[in-house]
């Protein structure tokens, strides 16, 4: 192979991992397996770090932030849940090749049939909101998961406050 | 937090002038030194008062808000703060993070160990402890949420076991501090993202502040490491 060929293959293997390294959030929890070593340390950059591309999901995440908190035993979205869906509505508005799978949860005193449904008005309240500025419902599921899907599990409010929340989820091509 | 006798007369000029208009505002900016005024690329509006927004051409890409991997145990949603590298880190799925430039205590007045976050406050008070007003007896008493108050935009307050510790996540008028040991103990950010920090925390969000990633965490019964807030 001679020095200029090697080259050539060295540049196409970097922009290879580059391009693997754009996909990370995408992976399944923690595979790990297009994360070259140098990517796999604390502190390095995820989706081009702080060039990330507008209209990414990263972007969506690192400039608006997916998650909407509730309080305990209630659906209403108060000042905070509304600045925040004020900023989601706003990307969403600009970048309208995504949908969004609006994902509830309950971490709440209550039965599981509660919890479930408490979960899902949570959902629909940021259905609603969004609806009410501008968002297609067509683009647009709310569904909720009751305890099914949350995080951490406690007793404490360290845990429960991050499981009373909605996560929009941004999709590309949704099944709904 | 350490003022100079040019910031308080600004900030007592603040206090006494809620509801400044832009142009205002940017005549109080005058306090500042020229150079100081290139950090700033004018002023936003937020929830009835102002600030002075961030020139991200004069802030080192380490110190603006990214996604970054993040190894680590602590669970999602958490706030971990790596003080002596001036890193704020909002846990992430997929052993990912938000991570953001932050100024930390100055020498004497750094502490480390486990908090919650149990109250939060939209454009606060700022309220210098009687430690601090020893020092720096110039002082107000108190400065209202505004353009002026070093605590910014926001703060969020961090308890432990109810007990509040005296220190806080806040904002700051003083972006060039970002990356800098200034403070007397609380955790500054640029006001973009002390407001995007306390969107992302509801109350009974866990913090960890640590000297380093991967330093020992201090046992959380033990008393605040270093000295008390002032």
């Amino acid at each position: 192979m001679t020095g200029k060929r090697s080259w050539q293959h060295a540049a196409a293997l970097t922009l290879l991992l580059l391009l693997a390294g754009c996909n990370t959030s995408k992976n399944a929890a923690d595979s790990g397996s297009s994360l070259t070593a140098a990517d796999n340390v604390t502190n390095a950059p995820v989706a081009g770090g702080v060039n990330v591309a507008p209209g990414s999901e990263e972007d969506f995440m690192v400039s608006v932030g997916r998650r909407t908190f509730f309080k305990q035993s209630s659906a209403e979205l108060d000042d905070v849940a509304r600045a925040t869906l004020d900023k989601q509505a706003q990307w969403l508005n600009q970048y309208p090749q995504w949908k969004v799978k609006l994902q509830g949860s309950a971490d709440d005193p209550g039965s599981p049939q509660a919890q479930t449904a408490l979960s899902q008005k949570r959902a629909d309240a940021v259905r609603n909101y969004l609806s009410s500025q501008g968002i297609e419902s067509g683009r647009m599921l709310a569904k909720g998961y009751g305890r099914e899907r949350i995080g951490e599990d406690c007793p404490e409010i360290e845990c429960k406050s991050q499981n009373r929340r909605v996560i929009t989820n941004l999709q590309e091509a949704p099944e709904f | 937090m350490s003022l100079s006798r040019r910031d308080f007369l600004a900030g007592m000029a603040a206090a006494g002038a809620a509801g400044l208009t832009a142009s205002e505002a940017h005549a109080y900016s005058k306090t500042f030194s020229k150079s100081a005024m290139t950090y700033f690329a004018g002023v936003a509006s937020d929830n009835g008062h102002n600030y002075r927004i961030t020139n991200w051409k004069k802030i080192k890409a380490k110190w603006q808000r990214q996604l970054v991997k993040y190894k680590s145990i602590e669970p999602i949603g958490s706030v971990v703060v790596d003080a002596q590298n001036h890193f704020l880190y909002v846990v992430f799925e997929n052993q990912t993070a938000l991570r953001y430039g932050v100024g930390v205590g100055r020498d004497g007045f750094r502490w480390y160990g486990r908090a919650r976050i149990d109250r939060k406050a939209l454009w606060p008070r700022w309220v210098p402890p009687p430690e601090m007003r020893v020092r720096q007896p110039d002082l107000p008493e108190s400065v209202e949420g505004g353009i002026d108050n070093p605590l910014g935009p926001r703060a969020l307050y961090l308890y432990r076991k109810g007990i509040d510790l005296g220190y806080r996540l806040h904002g700051t008028m003083e972006p060039w501090s970002i990356g800098n040991n200034v403070s007397s103990g609380c955790i500054r950010m640029f006001p973009e993202d002390v407001i995007d920090l306390y969107q992302r925390c509801p109350i009974g969000t866990r913090v960890l502040v640590l000297k380093t990633l991967g330093a020992p965490v201090i046992d959380e019964r033990a008393p605040v490491d270093g000295e008390p807030p002032a």
